[in-house]
């Protein structure tokens, strides 16, 4: 694509643009931390000079003279600069960041038309003139450089002019995509992946020699394996790009931003060597610098209002990447005037986005969720209002398309953090597979929160209807279904009234709501195809995959069905409210976990304080001070075992005895003791009516579970504080 | 595989204007498309429907890496559906754009025809047909239409809005 235009651009040429473009970050770089950094002006200096220094060295060598020339002017400066005849100033940066522009603007013209080109405006007269002023030196020296530098120019004017309107409308769009087209990789990862492609093929080779009944066949599919796995982790880190590339531009942005808003703002950087997929620094580029850009304009304040409020008058805007949980995040943080929840509520009722008595009952993380709805964001009076929400549904959106979320907190006062995470590559994503009407289709995991089946006994009345809508009440709220078989048209197979079936709860967007499945297949990691025009209209599928069982495999998109299906975010945070109201009612309504420890006395203890249940070994339990204890992934847990199930074991005097201990954690209060409940056995998990609290039983309380009485268990924490007191 | 029409070859006086065609064949026709417009014959191939797609979309199919989008040829023509598994043809025409599959019945032999000896297409053919076939060479067994292979494009079919009707929800 474009390569008619670019013939006049040869490798040498090539090469030295994207030499120079580096040259030229660097120069950015250092030019911003020159103004930060006063004190190491000496290295920083020096290191813009060898970039400038390069460019001209070049330049004069591949004959492009007005780049030459400017090259020149600023090296003279930098030279200068250098020699600790000139003092860093303001005005001197502003001018060497200008010198920097004409210079990129020069090298981007090269790249679409293979010549400096002169249209008309394209004269750096001026700006040479305001380096030599900058200098010191005096103006008449460059009026007499001036004219020289026209006549040079004129000779290659008319051929260069022609190329460069023929060029400049189309290339002009292009322009953007083909710096971002090419990777320039280490020539080692290039060695290893060569290496690797030979090994596929020796794998090959003695496949096909050996065959299937070969008895190293089991042996060669093992090392195909590996082979596959090393050389798909070579491409991989040959995709990666350190997002510390994606950071350069923005100190001066940032200062730029900071110098037309009136603020004071330093930049600090943490994780740039962490890496990210090409594919994906591109995606995440925008939404980073609406981010930052937001960070700048309306989360910190003016230096005046800063030192009113006792903070130093320089604002701090840091950026952070780092790995977590197999995804990449990108934290953009700034030490303004956080987020006024009160303004944000009052503004959302204002627009209509929920009620006022929603707004009374929310929380501020859920208040702060209002701020990524699209129709917070279209008015400019939002701007006076917080600062944050102008596109934050578009940088929501485009985080999420790539597969990521955004998480936003704020203190009032203190900043605003904005989290983007975002997975490690795109090629490759985690899926659930699942059938609907005789066909698979893939969920990627990452808006998949949870899988329900609804078995066929319940399918009846698990369905509940609000006029047409169907919807499913999971933990007492009220969940949207999608039927993906109605939704897509597909022919509903007979048996699939059969059974039950599996209901998908995804979250994309802030809509949730819960896909109507026929069958659930393995989870797997899917390779992702691309799919052709014609079907990406269709807008539903993402792409298609390759299962292992080779078939084919469409890859759901899961926002688009959730708008094609109807449901929207706003609703469904309407729906939150009214049910967190409920949720209070229900609150004597709670989840137990049964079990039997005295012999036939049923205990229960709530399901949210129990980590795991586990089987030991008797010959595990130690006993000390009278205690039996339990070491539990290097930490030691206090038993209880109120039925004496530990000594009747025991009694048994078999070897292998297992004992069933519920690992028990303080949940909600805090306290991270964990304890180890000795149990007979575990009878089920259910739900349950606490009846009203009886004093006969001390610290017990009393239940109806599935009609039965239960005695529960709540005071692990009092119960573990007091042990660590004893210990 | 016979090649049909020795006798015809040998009647094409010049080189230049022989040219070697693949035989289709879609509900009892024949059809040609150049021999050197086609990657590969993929032969009997279970597609993966794709669920809303345009009727004339058969679905798509792995090919070297590549989920291939094939055309559904009996739906372009408007026959009805095809009672068997179909033949899949990897066509590609050759100027970087879009490698597609097609679908028919039967995939038949080579076969060499004098380009001279095209006839055009009747005036009374309807509009998707005329548009779709490039006039017809007259065989022994019959006549047999050529096709191109631009024009089957996907991208291109859709561009044209002569195929627009129908999705693949078939109960719609």
């Amino acid at each position: 694509m474009g390569a008619p235009d670019k013939r006049d651009v040869d490798d040498l040429t090539k090469e030295f643009l994207a030499e120079s473009q580096e040259g030229l970050d660097r120069m950015e770089r250092c030019l911003t931390e020159l103004e930060s950094r006063p004190e190491d002006a000496g290295a920083l200096v020096g290191e813009i000079f060898r970039a400038v220094h390069t460019i001209k060295g070049t330049t004069g060598f591949l004959g492009f003279e007005r780049l030459e020339k400017l090259a020149h002017a600023g090296e003279h400066l930098l030279g200068s600069l250098r020699e600790g005849k000139l003092a860093v100033t303001s005005e001197l940066i502003s001018g060497l960041l200008r010198l920097m522009d004409g210079l990129r603007a020069i090298l981007k013209l090269i790249e679409e038309t293979g010549g400096e080109g002169t249209r008309v405006g394209d004269d750096d007269s001026e700006l040479i003139a305001e380096l030599a002023e900058l200098n010191g030196t005096a103006p008449e020296k460059v009026e007499e450089e001036a004219p020289r530098h026209e006549l040079a120019v004129v000779g290659e004017a008319h051929a260069e002019a022609a190329a460069a309107k023929q060029a400049a409308a189309p290339s002009a769009a292009s322009s953007a995509g083909s710096n971002d087209k090419t990777l320039r990789i280490d020539v080692d990862v290039l060695n290893r992946m060569m290496n690797l492609v030979g090994e596929l093929v020796l794998t090959r080779n003695q496949m096909l020699q050996s065959g299937m009944e070969a008895a190293n066949f089991p042996e060669l599919a093992r090392r195909l394996d590996s082979v596959t796995a090393d050389l798909r982790e070579t491409v991989m880190q040959a995709r990666m790009q350190p997002v510390g590339n994606l950071f350069g531009k923005f100190p001066r942005m940032v200062r730029d931003l900071a110098r037309t808003c009136g603020r004071d703002v330093r930049i600090e950087f943490s994780g740039q060597e962490t890496g990210l997929d090409k594919s994906l620094l591109e995606a995440i580029k925008d939404p980073l610098t609406h981010a930052v850009r937001n960070a700048v304009d309306h989360g910190i304040e003016a230096p005046a209002d800063r030192v009113l409020a006792g903070k130093p008058a320089e604002g701090l805007l840091r950026l952070r990447a780092f790995h977590e949980s197999g995804s990449v995040v990108i934290e953009v943080a700034d030490d303004g005037a956080g987020i006024s929840m009160e303004k944000v509520l009052k503004k959302a009722v204002e627009r209509g986005l929920v009620s006022e008595e929603q707004a009374q009952s929310m929380s501020e993380r859920e208040a702060l969720q209002l701020i990524f709805l699209p129709g917070f964001s279209t008015a400019t009076a939002v701007t006076t209002v917080s600062g944050r929400g102008v596109g934050m549904d578009v940088v929501r959106a485009n985080v999420e398309k790539v597969g990521g979320s955004v998480e936003l907190e704020s203190k009032i006062g203190v900043g605003t953090t904005l989290k983007l995470r975002v997975p490690l590559t795109l090629a490759i994503v985690p899926a659930l597979v699942v059938r609907s009407g005789g066909q698979s289709f893939a969920l990627p995991q990452t808006a998949l929160v949870e899988l329900v089946y609804v078995p066929r006994r319940e399918a009846e009345t698990a369905v509940e209807r609000i006029g047409a809508a169907e919807v499913y009440r999971l933990r007492e709220r009220l969940l949207p279904m999608v039927w993906l078989g109605r939704l897509l048209g597909l022919e509903m197979s007979a048996s699939e009234e059969s059974h039950g079936f599996y209901l998908a709860v995804l979250e994309a967007e802030g809509c949730r709501y819960g896909l109507v499945v026929d069958d659930l297949l393995a989870p797997e990691e899917i390779v992702v195809k691309p799919l052709s025009a014609v079907l990406r209209e269709i807008g539903l599928f993402s792409g298609a995959t390759v299962l292992g069982n080779g078939t084919l495999a469409l890859i759901l998109d899961i926002a688009a069905t959730a708008a094609r299906a109807g449901v929207k975010p706003v609703e469904e945070r309407v729906e939150e409210t009214e049910t967190s109201e409920v949720k209070a009612h229900a609150e004597s309504e709670m989840q137990f976990l049964i079990f039997e420890d005295r012999a036939r006395e049923r205990t229960a203890v709530p399901l949210n304080v129990v980590e795991r249940i586990e089987s030991v070994p008797l010959a595990q339990v130690e006993y000390a001070g009278g205690r039996a204890l339990l070491q539990y992934r290097g930490e030691l847990l206090p038993l209880t075992d109120e039925g004496n199930v530990l000594a009747e074991l025991e009694a048994d005097n078999a070897s292998d005895v297992l004992a069933t201990v519920l690992i028990c954690g303080g949940a909600g209060t805090g306290a991270r003791t964990r304890t180890g409940m000795v149990v007979r056995r575990v009878l089920d998990v259910s739900a349950g009516a606490v009846l009203d609290r009886d004093d006969a039983t001390g610290g017990m309380e009393l239940a109806i579970v599935k009609e039965k009485l239960t005695t529960i268990h709540r005071d692990f924490d009092t119960r573990a504080a007091a042990w660590q007191e004893v210990a | 595989m016979k090649i049909v029409g020795k006798d015809e070859m040998e009647q094409i006086q010049d080189e230049n204007d022989a040219v070697s065609l693949c035989s289709l064949f879609a509900g009892g026709e024949s059809f040609g498309i150049d021999t050197r417009k086609i990657r590969e014959v993929l032969g009997k191939r279970e597609l993966q429907r794709v669920p809303l797609a345009p009727a004339m979309i058969a679905g798509v199919v792995p090919y070297r890496g590549e989920v291939l989008t094939t055309v559904n040829f009996r739906a372009l023509v408007g026959m009805g559906e095809y009672a068997e598994t179909g033949c899949v043809l990897v066509l590609d025409d050759g100027e970087g754009g879009e490698r597609f599959g097609l679908v028919v019945d039967e995939v038949g032999g080579v076969v060499t025809v004098d380009r001279r000896k095209l006839e055009a297409n009747p005036t009374t053919l309807e509009a998707r047909a005329k548009w779709l076939f490039d006039g017809a060479y007259k065989m022994q067994t019959g006549l047999m239409v050529q096709l191109d292979p631009q024009k089957l494009r996907p991208s291109r079919l859709t561009e044209t809005g002569l195929f627009k009707q129908g999705t693949n929800g078939r109960d719609a």
